[in-house]
């Protein structure tokens, strides 16, 4: 029987087979024997969450505009899916030619969030493939990118390559170096070092770590005669008009999480809240240009046939034509049925007729993410948003018929105190109030408001990389304190988790080398799926660092002092670490930073030629 | 004018099911950009209907939509635009322009044949009883519906069997009274020959309905 039969047959046993299906519309499909590189491209969580985000799309669609290259998707088996593919010896495959991964040129992992970490030693061992990039003769290179590329530390020996920064070119060239490689004959360890002359590739196992007595880290060093660069900075594209973006999008048959054209706007944020590393690292600013994006927008809803556009970045009210943008889209896409989304709206200058513009399509729940309670604290965090901001925004909103406000904060910022945690109590009061100031015959029936706090995870390369996260039972008792406070507030509803995957989360986030053990252990343990509350298994984890002897507080909870090396020095994400020491001092006196739009702020991206204008 | 297509659900895509199966035919219709008829009301939504659905896990080659048009529209032109929108292993095998008076297709329809696959040890046995079912005046089973369980005579919904080598091609009833799953006739087969049942792939063939002068033909004649 052949392994598409074996699969086909194991699909008829599990949840959701449509997941592992492939097949769909706009989905690539090459003959094998057509092309020099195959690729596969694992997002290590469900089909339904992979399939929802933006990045894999791009690399997707870009890899695939070559004729020498083929890329397939795979995404993370469900557990009863792992299992009985372990069971019954079938190895984990591309959706596209049911390909066992093991077989693959080049393996591009993303790694979104660390909580996926023990997902991507499972899909390794579910592939066959040595989970040790040393332990490796053959198959694979494995490549991760994304967010948590810019501290790999803690994956450092089980991938080959790391790409930083944007993918759509460094991807590019980690194939044609492949290429190259492969035609020369020459061993395994020779492609790390060819690669590792790529702008933006870093190639964690020819570096060499050392550590102080107490724990930290004294230096990451090129090993002598690699030829590795002792600073990797970060690739950037400059211009995303030229850049590649897909004029086809895969069209799910099931239902994903985000399941509608996803239109990147622009890519960065100069606004500089210090605790955003989405906002540090994706700097400078890129828009995409109006007609640009109108063209693009046109092309995606022939190609999918989706009804809805959301118009993606990390704070879309910024962009600098919005209000012409939601108007032109309208104006095209309305007699469609085609409604636009405007997703992560900034409550200080969602724009009155941007939002009646948008209306005219669709009403959903205004999301407003004022992260702290009070204005001391958003002053720390330079989350730029006064209450005055929030208020006429939540009034606007109620006035034109909106019902539903979703809040969101954060618990656990640096020099939170008992005060911030009630403040936000009280702004969930006052927009209670904005709803009842609006006349009856104006305002839509059934107020709902939803207070969100998570967990502040303090990041790498974000101001906040020096503060230690809150101590467990810290944040324990201001979470309670915060929901009796709420209690007492009509039509109110409270959301929040344990602490326990915010603390694991704090940990990778700012770890070194030395965690592989435990990431190791822990998923031989049974951790998998660690971001999933039904699967996360805080104890199986705990017991991890405590056979490895690693002390998680050491990287979560301690406050670390102003000269420590942190693992990640050597990797240059475009922002400076003189610019971040700056802004963590800046925050500790409450005093704010302005939106680089009005002004240089000195992050040092001005080192990138061409990068700001 | 609407837009009678038949289709096919090829292996690969034999996972999706009918809710997926309708909202994927939602965004394959803005796809082909053929004027579309929507519905009236708070939730407008394009103008079509399935013949039957199919279960989860089956395969066919006689998928009926139905689809509105607001502007009269060529045959090719309609099959060529919906061949667009289709992937690969959707393949459109028919198009058929009708006016909107034409019965839908769901009410059109009466039986359905189907191809039977079976894999299994008990497999040749489950085929030796196919003779001795249909002997039968009547089979008395269980079914379950939405509602729990009910008694039902199996014999009826069964109109003709021809057993084959690894299994049978079945014409079945498929009304809204009367239906029966191929995976249940080869339960009773089995229970007959005195055999855990074996796997069982089922094909659709064709659709069928009653045409005026009383014969059945398949749903696209009618």
């Amino acid at each position: 029987m052949t392994l598409s039969d074996r699969i086909e047959k194991l699909l008829m046993s599990v949840q959701k087979p449509v997941r592992y299906m492939g097949g769909e519309f706009n989905a690539v499909m090459k003959d094998p024997g057509s092309v020099d590189v195959r690729y596969a491209f694992l997002f290590p969580d469900t089909y339904e969450v992979g399939m929802s985000h933006l990045g894999m799309k791009i690399l997707y669609h870009s890899i695939n505009a070559r004729e020498d290259a083929w890329c397939e998707r795979v995404f993370s088996p469900w557990v009863d899916m792992a299992d009985r593919m372990r069971e019954q010896g079938i190895p984990l495959f591309t959706l596209e030619s049911r390909t066992p991964v093991g077989e693959f040129d080049l393996l591009g992992v993303t790694l979104q969030y660390e909580m996926s970490f023990t997902n991507i030693l499972e899909a390794l061992d579910l592939a066959g493939i040595p989970l040790r990039s040393a332990d490796r003769k053959e198959g694979p290179f494995v490549i991760c990118g994304g967010p948590c590329a810019f501290n790999p530390e803690p994956l450092a020996p089980f991938v080959d390559l790391v790409a930083l920064g944007d993918g759509e070119v460094e991807t590019q060239q980690t194939i044609d170096v492949y290429k190259r490689w492969k035609a020369s004959g020459l061993p395994r360890e020779e492609y790390l070092r060819m690669a590792a002359q790529i702008p933006g590739i870093y190639v964690p196992s020819l570096y060499d770590v050392a550590y102080n007595d107490d724990g930290t880290v004294r230096a990451v060093t090129p090993k002598p005669g690699s030829g590795a660069p002792e600073i990797v900075r970060k690739a950037l594209v400059t211009d995303l008009d030229d850049a590649v973006y897909p004029e086809k999008l895969i069209v799910p048959y099931g239902e994903i999480v985000h399941n509608r054209i996803m239109l990147e706007i622009f890519r960065g944020c100069t606004r500089g809240c210090r605790f955003c590393q989405a906002g540090m690292i994706y700097r400078p600013v890129r828009e995409r240009s109006l007609d640009h994006l109108m063209e693009m927008a046109e092309k995606l809803v022939r190609a999918t046939g989706y009804d809805e556009i959301s118009l993606m970045s990390l704070s879309s009210g910024d962009y600098s034509c919005l209000p012409e943008l939601a108007h032109r889209m309208v104006e095209q896409f309305a007699a469609r049925r085609v409604r636009i989304a405007l997703p992560s709206q900034r409550i200080d200058n969602v724009l009155t007729d941007t939002l009646k513009e948008t209306q005219k399509v669709k009403k959903t729940a205004l999301t407003l993410a004022p992260e702290a309670g009070t204005q001391r604290l958003r002053d720390v965090i330079n989350k730029g948003v006064t209450e005055e901001d929030l208020m006429r925004s939540v009034t606007d909103a109620f006035d034109q018929g909106w019902s539903a406000v979703k809040l969101y904060f954060m618990l656990g910022l640096p020099t939170e105190n008992d005060e911030d945690v009630l403040g936000i109590a009280d702004l969930a009061e006052k927009v209670r109030r904005c709803y009842f100031s609006v006349p009856k015959e104006r305002r839509a029936p059934g107020l709902r408001i939803t207070v969100s706090a998570s967990v502040f995870v303090p990041k790498n390369d974000t101001p906040f990389q020096w503060a230690g996260q809150l101590d467990y039972d810290s944040v324990v008792r201001r979470q309670q304190l915060l929901k009796q406070a709420l209690q007492k507030i009509k039509g109110v509803d409270f959301k929040y988790h344990a602490p326990d995957v915010s603390f694991i989360e704090a940990v990778f986030a700012r770890g070194d080398r030395r965690l592989a053990d435990a990431l190791e252990l822990a998923w031989k343990l049974g951790c998998r799926f660690d971001g999933w509350s039904d699967q996360f298994r805080y104890d199986l984890w705990m017991k991890a660092f405590e056979q490895t002897r690693l002390d998680p507080d050491f990287y979560a909870v301690r406050e670390r002092p102003v000269d420590e090396v942190f693992p990640w020095d050597h990797l240059d994400c475009g922002v400076t670490r003189q610019y971040l020491l700056r802004e963590w001092d800046k925050a500790q006196r409450g005093e704010r930073t302005q939106d680089c739009r009005k002004g240089c702020t000195g992050c040092g991206m001005k080192r990138y030629e061409g990068a700001c204008v | 004018m609407r837009a009678m297509i038949r289709f096919g659900k090829q292996p690969r895509l034999r996972f999706i099911s009918h809710l997926d199966m309708q909202r994927f035919f939602q965004r394959a219709v803005n796809r082909t950009g053929l004027p579309i008829a929507w519905s009236q009301g708070f939730n407008p939504h394009p103008v079509m209907s399935f013949g039957s659905a199919l279960a989860l896990g089956w395969t066919s080659e006689y998928e009926v939509i139905d689809i509105k048009l607001s502007a009269p529209m060529g045959r090719k032109r309609t099959e060529d635009a919906v061949r667009a929108a289709l992937p690969e292993d959707m393949p459109v095998l028919e198009v058929r322009m009708v006016e909107d008076r034409h019965p839908a297709p769901m009410a059109l329809v009466r039986m359905s044949d189907y191809r039977v696959a079976l894999e299994g040890p008990g497999a040749a046995a489950v085929i030796e009883q196919v003779p001795a079912f249909l002997a039968q005046a009547h089979v008395m089973t269980t079914k379950k519906t939405k509602s729990g369980e009910k008694e039902i005579d199996a014999r009826p919904m069964v109109v003709s069997v021809d057993p084959g080598q690894d299994g049978f091609t079945a014409r079945m009833m498929l009304t809204e009274q009367q239906s029966l799953k191929p995976e249940l006739l080869v339960g009773l087969l089995a229970q007959m020959a005195g055999v855990e049942p074996p796997e069982v792939r089922v094909h659709r063939l064709t659709l069928l309905g009653e045409a005026e002068d009383g014969a059945i033909r398949p749903l696209m004649e009618l």
